[in-house]
């Protein structure tokens, strides 16, 4: 392990320990620690949490079947915490058979399983308030000739009663979400519709909607409070006070066949990390790419240094408390993936074993 | 093989004397020495004529199957190999799906067919592409015993709201002075809905699974004609149509996913002395849509077939004498597939076999075999085999007898692999396999009506070139895997009688080991040594039948150790099962009119065990089988 890392996690902790009064609560086995979500591989229905912790190099897998003796039954596609209870999303290989688990994020016993008829292809799930969350979904999909046939919608979830109380109409292929301030901005995927939704979260509404740009992506809120988004092949920054386009460009790579994604923000919200990636034709179409990264002051994008030389499909992750990268790095659907870790400077940590498809992290205290 | 196996003691030719085999041609299971093969008794094929291939075939032999549920998608895997390793044989023709390469045994009824065999180990050089694991023979047989005209109407309920109906007839009278006619015609139909309510169920390791609401509706029509010279010559045709539609939540319109799967096979075939000129037409078609406005995606793929086939026998005795099959096919391919583009693909394939077989005495027998098939922008390998049959023990009451076989073994990539758009590969390779096995029979007389047998099989296939959709590719398909599939196969039979009861009893277990041999990749070593996933090591089955006067009992049961679904072994492993099934026959009869009466019940030890897609499989079920038949004339030969 590098000393500079060492070095940061014991001031943390150190810096944590001095300012925490003593916890009143015993401590949960599952208080701390980075949950890797494993989405799993579609018709095997065997999606997985795992429990890394920071300054381990083993995971505990598995840690809803380890707790509730069943195990989630479908691909995961994506996790949240509201107020210690967990939210997860289950997206089972049959329509219909969806659903979304709420366990106690402390302990992991399930609290509730909100029957798989009320939603229908969960895609993302975000805080809105310290009793409400929000779950995108797509709906029932169609054939390939027309995937996305079904208007997507905002499921709300209210955590006192541990209910589904509406559906909010959006665009179709909902699918990112970021709560900021009491407005949620919901993107979304694949559909080619261009306009986010913006909708307020006093009176689960839609607001109005803003042109973004073909299937915008929503990836962060940055140091100076501005919604980074990628769509039509550019990134766009958005100020969310005024809805209006501040900048958009595109990212250009000297291989303009890598198309970019993963994008997520540094953990002083000054970086946007990605990855860029093609098949590469001349070589029988072998997946190829790397991991970059620029910062928010950037006027243009070139991909030709990378920050890391690895492709990660999986997705990427910063710890918000060390500013330590988690890239899920996945071999193939038919056996375990890995979490990669590195330094904010692009250091190679360590590499933890995970589950099926390594994708999304949530990071704990 | 209709022509070949016409009477009905050739049931179980591969042991028969010299002497009895050669009025016309030689099935091809009699030049598999060395091999082992399973006769299906044709009671059970009777019993359990409501029965898929799929739920039927696993109480009788130590394979593994892949379901995605009851009446979905149901695979077949011999000792290891993968569901495309199976040849699945229609009166000798390959009727496996040519853009999957593999038959989805959920949509084959046992009602379908007359006869089945099921052959173990690689086979290429006998029957072909795919019989790289095992193959399956399925067989119309003419029957020109009972004159006159029988009718059939069988039906059965299941508590789990599945209902299948059959009617059919089967007739044989003479036509003019030399020539018999003889035929069957049968028409089924049937729904599976499956239903076991909407509540998860709890396996005894405390898993919790939950059922997938399916409907499955099947139907389907046999017809077979068999015009026979009283020299021997036979016009044969034989229809096969089935229709078979899954349709994956069948109350929410807007949640379905339908899959229909249709089969057209037709087969004209003249047996003129001892050669044998065939044609046919398959074709195969799978729609598959999703929703409310289905427009699905469709696959229709036609196969024109010609076969011609020569015996040539020099038979010195009962007990020395040599066979000489020598035969040519010509098959020429059409497919119409969304995902292979809008041009039409064709190709042509031509396979040409001589299996030699020559006995040299009362004890040793032997076979070469050699087969070589060409096809269009592509080169499958030569395929020989050899194999030898020692009779090493014999007394009046006792018999054992050793064999062995090795045999090279291919498959032509399925047309899928080859003709995908941008993810097919038309420059693979065929996969070889190479197999070797030996094994020890030991049949023992005990008195009158009393007998058991017990044969010990060990392997070893080494299949090269596997094939893999390779994700870092994109799912390119490459010629990646090699694998290596040795275990060990325990077959006893028993045939005794007890009073007035006669008892039956057949078990096989099997042991398999399959693993992966070679690294493909970065993250591969770690698949070396391990157990194929979805490949059991251990498979117990058995079937244990009891029959007094008019009334018997038959006892299936099936065991089935974990199975891994990851190459790694991470995550959890499907839990071994258990399943247990019993049926109870009674048989009514007044003079032209008979019945059979059955009481049914499958998993009665409601065994709670997941298929690939987590969902729970069918728990205890009850059902009512009832079949009637009508004889015009009464009968000369009970069938």
């Amino acid at each position: 392990m590098n000393r500079n890392y060492l070095l940061i996690i014991s001031l943390l902790s150190v810096g944590f320990s001095a300012c925490n009064t003593p916890d009143p609560v015993p401590s949960q086995p599952y208080d701390n620690g980075v949950l890797v979500i494993n989405a799993g591989n579609f018709l095997d229905n065997n999606g997985s949490i795992s429990l890394v912790q920071r300054t381990s190099t083993t995971a505990s897998y598995d840690i809803f079947q380890k707790e509730n003796s069943r195990t989630l039954s479908g691909s995961l596609s994506g996790y949240a915490e509201v107020n210690e209870k967990g939210i997860i999303l289950v997206d089972n290989s049959t329509a219909g058979k969806d659903g979304i688990e709420i366990v106690d994020a402390r302990t992991f016993k399930s609290l509730t399983s909100i029957p798989s008829t009320e939603v229908e292809n969960p895609r993302a799930v975000a805080k809105a308030t310290d009793t409400k969350a929000y779950v995108t979904c797509w709906d029932a999909t169609g054939d390939f000739s027309n995937f996305y046939k079904n208007p997507g919608y905002v499921a709300v979830l209210d955590l006192t009663a541990n209910k589904l109380t509406k559906k909010i109409p959006v665009q179709n292929g909902a699918e990112s979400i970021l709560v900021i301030g009491n407005e949620a901005f919901v993107g979304n995927t694949g559909s080619g519709m261009t306009k986010i939704t913006v909708i307020d979260i006093a009176t689960d509404a839609v607001k109005q909607s803003i042109e973004i740009g073909r299937n915008p992506d929503l990836v962060g809120l940055d140091v100076n409070n501005k919604l980074w988004l990628y769509a039509g092949g550019e990134m766009v920054r958005l100020n969310t006070q005024t809805k209006t386009v501040e900048t958009r460009f595109k990212i250009t790579s000297p291989n303009a066949s890598k198309s970019p994604s993963s994008f997520t923000l540094s953990a002083d919200k000054k970086t946007i990390y990605f990855t860029n990636s093609f098949y590469d034709a001349a070589d029988g179409y072998l997946q190829k790419g790397e991991t970059y990264s620029f910062s928010i002051d950037a006027a243009a994008v070139v991909a030709d240094k990378p920050f890391i030389n690895r492709l990660f499909s999986g997705g990427l992750g910063v710890d918000p408390q060390t500013g330590v990268i988690y890239a899920g790095l996945v071999p193939s659907f038919k056996q375990a993936g890995y979490v990669l870790r590195y330094q904010p400077n692009g250091t190679l940590i360590d590499s933890v074993k995970a589950e099926i498809a390594p994708s999304t992290f949530f990071f704990k205290k | 093989m209709v022509l070949m196996a016409i009477a009905p003691h050739l049931y179980a030719q591969k042991e028969q004397s010299l002497c009895e085999v050669t009025v016309r041609g030689v099935r091809p299971e009699r030049f598999m020495v060395g091999q082992k093969v399973q006769e299906i008794d044709s009671v059970q094929l009777t019993r359990f004529r409501y029965s898929t291939l799929a739920d039927f075939l696993q109480f009788q032999s130590p394979v593994a199957f892949k379901s995605y549920g009851a009446g979905q998608a149901t695979s077949i895997a011999f000792r290891g190999t993968s569901a495309n390793h199976t040849a699945v044989l229609w009166n000798g023709v390959n009727i496996n799906s040519p853009s999957l390469g593999q038959s989805d045994f959920s949509t084959i009824p046992v009602a379908g067919f007359d006869q089945m065999s099921v052959q173990y180990g690689s086979a290429a050089s006998c029957v072909g592409t795919d019989a790289v694991g095992g193959s399956i023979q399925l067989r119309s047989v003419p029957d020109f015993r009972q004159k006159g005209l029988q009718t059939l109407a069988a039906f059965r309920l299941e508590s789990s709201e599945n209902y299948t109906g059959q009617v059919g007839l089967r007739f044989n009278q003479n036509a003019g002075k030399n020539w018999t006619i003889s035929g069957k015609t049968l028409l089924y139909g049937s729904i599976f809905n499956n239903y076991f309510g909407s509540e998860p169920q709890r396996t005894r390791q405390g898993e919790s699974y939950s059922f997938e609401p399916t409907r499955t509706t099947q139907k389907g029509a046999v017809q077979d004609l068999y015009w026979q010279h009283q020299k021997g010559n036979l016009f044969s045709l034989n229809l096969w149509l089935t229709d078979n539609t899954l349709t994956i939540q069948p109350h929410q319109v807007p949640l379905r996913e339908v899959t229909r799967t249709q089969a057209y096979r037709v087969l004209g075939s003249y047996q003129i002395g001892k050669t044998l000129i065939r044609t046919g037409f398959i074709r195969d078609v799978i729609d598959y849509g999703k929703g409310e406005n289905l427009t699905p995606s469709h696959t229709e793929i036609d196969r024109f077939i010609l076969r011609t086939e020569h015996d040539f026998s020099w038979i010195q005795s009962c007990d020395k004498g040599t066979n000489l099959k020598i035969g040519a096919e010509l098959v020429h391919y059409n497919a119409r597939v969304d995902g292979y583009g809008d041009e039409v693909k064709r190709e042509n394939r031509a396979d040409f076999y001589a299996l030699l077989r020559h006995q040299f005495n009362g004890k040793l027998s032997a076979s070469l075999n050699l087969r070589q098939a060409f096809v269009t922008r592509f080169s499958p390998p030569f395929t020989p085999s050899l194999g030898v049959e020692y009779t090493a023990f014999t007394r009046p009451l006792t018999k054992i007898s050793l064999s062995g076989n090795t045999s090279l073994s291919y498959r032509v990539p399925t047309l899928n692999e080859r003709y995908w758009v941008n993810l097919g590969n038309p420059e693979l390779r065929p996969e070889r396999g190479f197999n070797k096995e030996i094994g020890v029979t030991w049949k023992q007389r005990l008195a009158e009506m009393n007998q058991f047998s017990v044969s010990i099989t060990a392997f070893h296939n080494l299949i090269d070139d596997w094939t893999y959709w390779n994700p870092e590719r994109n799912y390119r398909v490459e010629n990646l895997q090699q694998v290596l599939s040795k275990g060990l196969e325990f077959t006893f039979g028993l045939k005794t009688q007890w009073h007035k009861t006669q008892l039956d009893a057949n078990l096989n277990y099997g042991m398999t080991d399959a693993s992966q041999q070679k690294t493909y990749g970065p993250y591969t070593q770690d698949f070396i040594g391990k157990q194929l996933i979805y490949v059991p090591r251990h498979t117990f089955g058995g079937t244990l039948t009891a029959t007094h006067g008019k009334a018997s009992l038959t006892v299936q049961q099936q065991f089935n150790s974990e199975r891994y679904s990851t190459f790694d072994h991470s995550g959890r492993p499907f839990a071994p099962y258990y399943l247990l099934n019993a049926v109870l026959n009674y048989q009514f009869q007044k003079r032209n009119f008979r019945s059979d009466v059955a009481l049914q019940g499958n998993n009665l030890t409601n065994t709670v065990y997941p298929n690939l897609k987590k969902n729970a499989m069918p728990l205890r079920t009850l059902s009512l089988n009832v079949i009637f038949y009508f004889q015009s004339k009464q009968s000369t030969n009970e069938s």
